[in-house]
């Protein structure tokens, strides 16, 4: 049994897996067009915002909008195929706007984020990824696993050698983290109420 | 169904996910040289498969190019054996007119150390069916030859002229047994008389016992018979037992009588005379015009230097007559 099943069986009563007793997992649905217009927007303001209000590449380079999006559906959704189709789509469609400017091609930041988008729904059905402080820790760690993935593949595939941690990333880090926290909470209006 | 397909195989999906992108940044992706990293990979995965391949390919065309050349190699093979016999054969005639110009050089040098000799080349076109010690030559009576005519080689005597037909002569040996020829010791001068005994080696007779007589010692022709130029090689002693009156001295022919093949006819009944050891030497003297076989005596100037043994034998000729 996946952890798609086990989130999808999450209305029934606790779980024996492995002789572990899992507390029950909610799978939380969205409003339609609530994916699609979270995502536009997080896309649309990592574009716009480094460019247009505050120009500089210290912006841009602190904020990661579309990894939170695709972090929180995927934690929220709990469906692994889903996830990493999400991140998928993000992180292409951020490979193509910063391409725009010749930084990237197309698949740098879609495979990373499709593998935060498969491993967070996958985290997702197993944790409770309701509390504050989760969230914040679950997005420090993911913007680094995000940085590794996009770092190993730019080192496979276009021999550059870019940095995974230093100041300024750990600084943006810990920025992307802190901004989970209302984000998050934001996001968290955009549910449908099953009730 | 696709709803199942990702529920039950998600990691199914990441990786398509993932192996999509990858091939969509190969696409994208420049090496340094221009080449796109997609045809990189490409080739590289490729390559493996066609050397295995063209291996494969090299291994099969060789076995069956093999095969056909084991069969090609066997008509070669018998192709080459033909014509190695072929060759063998080319080579036996070449090696045989080699040593036949060999021969004829020699001939021809025996002939101009000799401009005053009447010398008529001739050609050994059979032997004697019955006792094998008489040949037949490709001369005769149209290009002068007549009976008792001396026969010789560049290395000696051979024989004598016996019967003469319109092209061809029938030439006795020195072997045969009732063929003979006047000789004398080149050491001693000592006259004596070579006889055929019907072997190959001569029998020299009416040497007397207290001449001395070694072994090896050379015997030449002492031209008394009338017909054999004088001084000219007869043979060697091989070996020399006393005897009850005359010494029993054998003699190998010089001339070698069992390889005969080009011979010279000595046309004229002049006497001759030879050199002692040197045989080849243009030292061939007119001596005497009149002397012949028929003639008689030899003139006294015709004769060497050496006393005339008491037991000097007579002229083989007597003996020789047909």
């Amino acid at each position: 049994m996946n952890p798609a099943e086990i989130a999808e069986n999450a209305s029934a009563p606790p779980l024996m897996i492995r002789g572990v007793v899992e507390p029950r997992l909610e799978v939380h649905k969205f409003r339609s067009g609530a994916v699609v217009g979270s995502c536009f927007v997080a896309l649309v303001l990592q574009a716009f915002v480094p460019a247009k209000v505050w120009k500089g590449d210290l912006v841009g380079d602190l904020l990661e909008l579309p990894l939170l999006v695709t972090l929180y559906f995927g934690l929220s959704r709990r469906n692994p195929a889903r996830g990493l189709l999400l991140g998928m789509v993000v992180g292409m469609l951020q490979d193509g706007l910063c391409g725009a400017s010749g930084a990237n091609p197309i698949g740098l930041f879609g495979i990373a984020k499709t593998l935060v988008g498969y491993l967070a729904s996958t985290i997702g059905a197993r944790l409770d990824v309701e509390h504050p402080a989760s969230r914040i820790v679950l997005a420090f760690a993911f913007f680094h696993f995000h940085r590794l993935c996009y770092v190993l593949t730019n080192r496979w595939l276009l021999a550059q050698s870019i940095p995974w941690m230093n100041g300024k990333l750990l600084a943006a880090s810990l920025v992307t983290a802190l901004l989970a926290w209302p984000l998050f909470a934001l996001l968290d209006k955009l549910r449908r109420n099953e009730d | 169904m696709f709803e199942i397909a990702t529920r039950r195989r998600p990691y199914v999906l990441l990786a398509i996910a993932l192996l999509f992108q990858i091939l969509l940044l190969a696409v994208q992706i420049k090496r340094p040289d221009g080449a796109r990293l997609i045809r990189v990979w490409a080739v590289e995965m490729l390559t493996p498969a066609e050397r295995a391949g063209a291996w494969l390919l090299d291994r099969a065309g060789g076995a069956w190019s093999g095969y056909i050349g084991l069969v090609r190699a066997n008509r070669e093979n018998q192709r080459l054996r033909d014509e190695v016999g072929q060759l063998t054969l080319r080579n036996s005639e070449l090696e045989s007119r080699a040593a036949e110009a060999q021969r004829l050089s020699a001939m021809l040098e025996f002939r101009d150390a000799h401009p005053d000799a009447p010398l008529l080349a001739a050609r050994v076109i059979g032997a004697d069916a019955g006792a094998g010690r008489a040949v037949y030559l490709n001369r005769g009576q149209h290009d002068g030859v007549q009976p008792n005519m001396a026969v010789i080689t560049p290395e000696g005597a051979v024989g004598k002229v016996l019967e003469v037909y319109s092209t061809t002569a029938q030439v006795l040996l020195l072997t045969d047994k009732s063929s003979g020829a006047g000789a004398l010791l080149a050491a001693s001068r000592a006259q004596a008389a070579a006889k055929g005994t019907g072997e190959p080696l001569l029998l020299l007779d009416f040497v007397s016992n207290d001449q001395e007589v070694a072994p090896g010692e050379r015997v030449l022709t002492s031209g008394m018979d009338r017909i054999f130029p004088k001084d000219l090689p007869l043979g060697t002693v091989v070996d020399v037992r006393p005897g009850s009156d005359f010494k029993q001295i054998r003699v190998r022919p010089a001339a070698r009588l069992d390889q005969l093949e080009e011979v010279f006819v000595v046309l004229s009944k002049k006497t001759w005379e030879w050199e002692v050891g040197q045989p080849g030497t243009p030292k061939a003297q007119v001596s005497s015009a009149g002397a012949s076989r028929r003639g008689g005596t030899v003139p006294p100037q015709t004769v060497p230097g050496p006393p005339k043994p008491a037991s000097a034998p007579a002229p083989a000729p007597a003996k020789d007559q047909p």
